[in-house]
């Protein structure tokens, strides 16, 4: 008897079958590829993205993020003693972004929060010095005309809790 | 409309003169057709494949990709052309010739549907050559193509290659007979090897001749896709991971493998319903000048059926490709020999038994 089921088992090959379910289910399933220059990605919040500076927020004397670089991508030049007093925002203010390793340590190392990552993470150029980032260019006015600029809004309690976003709330 | 038939009628009276233009012009057309299926069965493999896996496929080339088949095509043809310095040159020359000609030429003995008639009463063939002996014709023609993955393996002067030749070697040994046999049933069915024949049997007899030779219907579609090369049964080439007889080839000669192996498929997925599914008959009409249509609309409709029955078959096949992995050739060869040829036995006998008690 199990001789013969064996058999019928071995001519109707029952379990190719379910294994045709699994792929046709896997049809009408929905597709997973993005089609990238069309769809573009949502990325998460927190995304280590390209570095953008916010310059009024700059204090540029204390340079951590300079110091801290590994690749050592980023140059700050504070302004003249006499006037650090008064205007504290950095002179010029560089980050090559060519080199950058997106590894964060500016951000973490930054007091006043005007380093940031941004969403942009196309880095592809014809010209490296396109990469080259300046005080016209690294403020993220720029990026927020083509991307969704929002994380700092969702960035959770301690950020938003800290004394300058409430400097900022006040004005 | 009369200047038209006084032009068509000069013509066929130089046709008549020159049979041989007949033909010319019925193989050219035919070419044709098969040249931009084969074209449009790769397009449609990798995006069905892409479905079948999430992926969505090719779709950039022109409107959903439809025109990648000829960026393909372009690629191949402008890609350098090598030859081993260990090879045999010239056999290394012909192999993709070899692999090339048999689906082409089995495509001969076909006829895709009744006869056209012209206004002036003459009748024209959907078909080349319709011989008597079609079935045992293809049989022949279809086995050759081994011969050219063998050469291709051989000639190339390299191990890898020489390895797939020898697991298609052994690969023909397990499916030729199987499938030979499940053809057999239908002849027998058929009492003919004539395939126009074996479809008016279908019509006359009133069902298809997948019911009664349903089990040789299962063997005949196994044996076939061990045929056609393609997965679970692609041991000659095993395009990801074993290595196969074309990889010395590149160029215009792996687009000759590559083409082959699709007008292969195309070949099986059109004789398989002229064999089972009743070729051009139309499904649940039978007859359809019974019912007083003209010859030239019941023509047009069955090459609409024909097609339509070989594309599904087709689908099922890419269907096929995308849910099951490879088999081993040792068990490639069990499955042949102690699985299906029995059954194929079998099979004849029902068919036999069905032949003469049942159908009188």
């Amino acid at each position: 008897m199990e001789a013969i089921s064996k058999f019928i088992r071995m001519i109707t090959f029952p379990e190719l079958f379910k294994g045709m379910a699994v792929t046709a289910k896997y049809f009408f399933q929905r597709k997973v590829t993005e089609q990238y220059p069309d769809q573009k990605t949502i990325l998460p919040y927190r995304t280590k993205g390209k570095l953008h500076v916010d310059i009024d927020k700059c204090i540029s004397l204390c340079r951590f993020c300079e110091k801290v670089c590994p690749e050592g991508c980023i140059k700050v030049f504070p302004p003249p003693k006499e006037l650090a007093k008064t205007d504290k925002r950095p002179v010029e203010f560089y980050i090559n972004q060519e080199h950058c390793l997106h590894c964060g340590m500016c951000v973490d190392s930054c007091s006043t929060g005007a380093i940031h990552h941004s969403d942009e993470y196309e880095l592809v150029v014809i010209d490296f010095k396109e990469l080259l980032g300046d005080k016209e260019t690294l403020p993220y006015d720029m990026i927020k005309k083509h991307y969704r600029w929002n994380y700092l809004e969702n960035v959770p309690v301690k950020i938003k809790d800290s004394p300058l976003k409430e400097e900022e709330k006040s004005q | 409309m009369d200047t038209l038939l006084n032009l068509w009628s000069t013509i066929e009276s130089w046709m008549l003169a020159f049979p041989v233009v007949i033909y010319l012009v019925k193989i050219g057309i035919l070419l044709g057709c098969v040249f931009a299926v084969v074209a449009y069965i790769t397009l449609a493999e990798r995006r069905l494949l892409g479905f079948y896996q999430s992926r969505l496929g090719p779709n950039r080339v022109g409107p959903l990709g439809l025109i990648q088949p000829v960026a393909d095509g372009l690629k191949c043809f402008l890609k350098e052309d090598i030859v081993p310095l260990n090879s045999n040159p010239l056999l290394f020359r012909l192999a993709p010739v070899f692999a090339f000609f048999p689906p082409f030429a089995g495509f001969a003995v076909f006829t895709f549907a009744l006869p056209w008639v012209m206004p002036n009463g003459r009748t024209y063939h959907y078909s080349v050559a319709d011989v008597d002996l079609g079935v045992l014709f293809i049989m022949a023609i279809s086995s050759l193509g081994i011969f050219g993955l063998i050469l291709a393996g051989w000639s190339s002067g390299s191990k890898y290659p020489l390895f797939g030749s020898l697991r298609s070697a052994s690969q023909m040994l397990a499916y030729e007979v199987p499938l030979t046999l499940s053809v057999i049933s239908v002849v027998m069915m058929a009492g003919s090897f004539r395939l126009s024949d074996i479809v008016a049997a279908q019509q006359a007899y009133k069902f298809y001749f997948f019911i009664p030779c349903i089990i040789g219907f299962v063997v005949y579609f196994i044996s076939s896709v061990a045929e056609m090369n393609r997965t679970p049964f692609d041991l000659p080439e095993g395009e990801s991971e074993i290595i196969g007889f074309h990889t010395e080839y590149s160029g215009m000669r792996f687009a000759f493998f590559f083409v082959a192996e699709y007008a292969n498929v195309v070949f099986i997925s059109m004789l398989a319903p002229a064999l089972f599914l009743g070729g051009y008959d139309i499904p649940f009409v039978n007859d359809l000048a019974l019912y007083g249509a003209h010859p030239n609309i019941v023509s047009i409709l069955g090459v609409c059926s024909y097609a339509a029955k070989s594309t599904i078959f087709a689908l099922f096949v890419i269907w096929v490709r995308a849910t099951f992995p490879r088999y081993r050739y040792d068990q490639l060869l069990k499955i042949g020999w102690l699985v299906l040829l029995p059954i194929a036995l079998a099979n004849l006998f029902v068919v036999a038994g069905i032949k003469l008690f049942l159908l009188k």
